[in-house]
């Protein structure tokens, strides 16, 4: 299968910046891959550098095994959608999507069905003659997707497209984005600031930071397992407890939080000394005041937030962390109100200790 | 006065400002063009209207050989001005756009000097050019030409970089990324969408040839080398006739529309999104 890039200890400096540090990624043919993070970490010029806008500093590009990192972009068998989609105002929409076809050997006739087909894909059959300002947001975007789609290209790069789109109207393009990349099985490699267009469409993620990769994979495993405090804290909502690890006891490590004992299953278990703990928010359980046993952690409820669906607790933890439980809306009454107290179960399978602070690294080292 | 008191409204004495100054400015042009159609000599007093100072027997701009040299080595210039310019100025503008490095700062704040520097002074440093140094040239229409162009240049320049500034990279970017070329780049995208600018910087060149005095009288040699703007200088004071009105009115005009087409067809091409440019070039 066509559409294989891996990026080999890429680098970009713009003089004394450096925006790309290093990066080895590998991105499997026919996989929807997203690289997301916050602005500046890097992953507009990645995308850029795979399409040839920006020519590394270092390091290589190899789209199926070739090293393209210093291909010129009109000879790239890799096609873009830009951030504002790029249409050429001058063109109607067959003429943006029959741009590139003239560098590709077809008939007049082979052109125009082509055309035909991709408009069909995207369902803008019918506004061929239209120009682009004539277009709505989400039918430019449409365009663009067909204008680079049409020339089969091995890998697509797409630049933020929803971003331009109203929040409101994102949750389908997403999901028609999908499916839109099942269909042609092309590779999709999709740069977003949103972690939640991330986690929702894509087979495999990449958290990019400060010009590097965090932590890559498929975006429930880097999820439920953050190997970084970064992209614990990136990737939807943590809990972050500060703790000192002392040991382990089986395939435990055993946590000291304000002179009681938490065992966390999950992380860098083997850690020794000042380290992050952390849980998510819906797997934090609540328990009245005074409930014993493993894992129990006595709290203030700071405050109580009615969210619809489900109602969120903050809750000031023995210690002083800040702790955010989910609790479903099941009908029943919550029970807590500011400033009662109750008990915060933290189940061991959902505590997780972070490498990334200091003290853990230096131990992973020895 | 009350109804300049207005608190509710904008204030009125601005709109009454601009109307004192857009009356001010346009009445001795009104004046001037009015006296072309006088049927009478005189410059000063009005004897009825006829078109003898464009088409009588006598005197008139289609019978006199120098008025009639005069508009033709004008027109002339301006259309030499606007071929050598134009393409020239674009190709300028294109480059140094895409120039980063040592030198571009430089070369981009030595190619506003023309606009700033005083006519005069071009003027006598571009005569001793061609007397001193480029003596096998001499004077008269070429070195016009090279004259005007010189500052023409700068024009050119300026209004095309500003569009491409506007236009951004990405649709070359987009171009490329689709498979195109450079020269594909440059043809099927990049001067489509500077086509407005174009040609206003066409239109804004010819009416600054035909307007231009100082440049073009420093150059000039002898009778067949006057342009209307000298001959309305040389004659103005010393012999004065409304066929000089009626020359200065065709010329008027011919400045008129031509600005006019580049707006229209500047609007045309442009479509919504360029107003704020199209409005800039009716200022002009």
């Amino acid at each position: 299968m066509e559409g294989q890039v891996q990026l080999e200890s890429l680098v970009k400096n713009y003089r004394d910046v450096v925006a790309v540090e290093g990066i080895d990624l590998e991105m499997p043919p026919g996989e929807f891959f997203t690289m997301v993070g916050p602005s500046g970490c890097g992953k507009t010029t990645t995308l850029r550098m795979i399409a040839g806008f920006e020519r590394p500093t270092s390091g290589r590009i190899l789209l199926d095994g070739v090293d393209v990192a210093h291909v010129p972009p009109h000879r790239r068998n890799v096609n873009t959608v830009f951030q504002s989609y790029a249409l050429f105002p001058h063109l109607s929409v067959a003429d943006n999507v029959a741009f590139g076809l003239k560098y590709h050997k077809a008939s007049k006739a082979e052109r125009k069905q082509k055309v035909a087909e991709i408009l069909e894909l995207v369902q803008l059959t019918g506004f061929e003659r239209r120009k682009p300002h004539e277009l709505s947001g989400g039918q430019q975007q449409r365009v663009a997707l067909a204008r680079a789609l049409v020339l089969r290209p091995r890998v697509l790069l797409l630049d933020e497209p929803l971003g331009a789109l109203d929040a409101r109207l994102r949750k389908d393009p997403q999901v028609e984005l999908k499916a839109l990349q099942s269909e042609v099985g092309v590779t999709f490699i999709f740069v977003t600031h949103d972690q939640e267009e991330a986690l929702t469409m894509s087979d495999r993620i990449a958290v990019m930071n400060d010009g590097h990769v965090e932590q890559a994979g498929p975006p429930q495993a880097v999820y439920e397992d953050p190997e970084t405090l970064f992209v614990a804290d990136f990737l939807g909502v943590s809990n972050l407890i500060s703790a000192e690890a002392t040991g382990s006891e089986g395939n435990c490590c055993t946590l000291r939080v304000a002179e009681r004992t938490l065992r966390a299953e999950q992380g860098a278990i083997s850690t020794r000394g000042d380290v992050k703990a952390m849980i998510r928010p819906e797997r934090v359980r609540v328990e009245p005041a005074g409930t014993e046993g493993e894992n129990r952690m006595p709290g203030l409820v700071e405050h109580a937030v009615f969210l619809g669906g489900f109602r969120e607790l903050r809750v000031r933890m023995l210690g002083g962390s800040l702790i955010k439980a989910i609790v479903p809306n099941d009908g029943t009454p919550l029970g807590y109100e500011e400033g009662d107290s109750l008990t915060l179960h933290l189940p061991q399978d959902a505590l997780r200790v972070l490498a990334g602070s200091p003290a853990a690294a230096t131990d992973e080292e020895s | 006065m009350r109804w300049l008191r207005n608190s509710w409204g904008r204030p009125r004495f601005l709109p009454a400002i601009t109307i004192v100054y857009i009356l001010w400015s346009i009445v001795p042009v009104a004046l001037a063009v009015l006296f072309a159609f006088n049927d009478g000599r005189s410059r000063t007093s009005w004897q009825g209207f006829s078109m003898r100072w464009f088409t009588g027997e006598t005197g008139s701009v289609l019978h006199d050989p120098s008025l009639q040299s005069a508009l033709e080595h004008t027109l002339i210039l301006a259309v030499i001005c606007v071929a050598v310019a134009v393409p020239l100025g674009v190709t300028l503008a294109l480059g140094l756009q895409r120039w980063r490095g040592p030198g571009s700062g430089a070369v981009n704040t030595l190619m506003l000097l023309p606009l700033v520097t005083p006519e005069l002074v071009m003027g006598v440093a571009l005569l001793l050019l061609f007397l001193q140094i480029f003596n096998g040239w001499g004077l008269g229409t070429t070195a016009q030409a090279i004259g005007q162009v010189t500052f023409a240049v700068s024009y050119v320049v300026v209004i095309v970089r500003g569009r491409l500034v506007t236009i951004g990279r990405e649709y070359e970017e987009a171009a490329a990324d689709l498979g195109a070329p450079f020269r594909d780049r440059l043809m099927r995208v990049i001067l489509p969408l500077l086509a407005p600018a174009i040609l206003a910087s066409a239109g804004i060149v010819f009416a600054l040839s035909i307007d231009d005095f100082v440049i073009t009288q420093y150059l000039s040699a002898g009778a067949d080398t006057n342009t209307v703007s000298m001959l309305l200088y040389a004659t103005a004071r010393g012999a004065p006739s409304p066929a000089l009105n009626a020359l200065a009115t065709i010329t008027l005009v011919i400045t008129l529309v031509t600005l006019a087409l580049a707006y229209l067809v500047y609007r045309r091409f442009a479509g919504a999104g360029s107003a704020a440019e199209a409005a800039t070039l009716g200022e002009v």
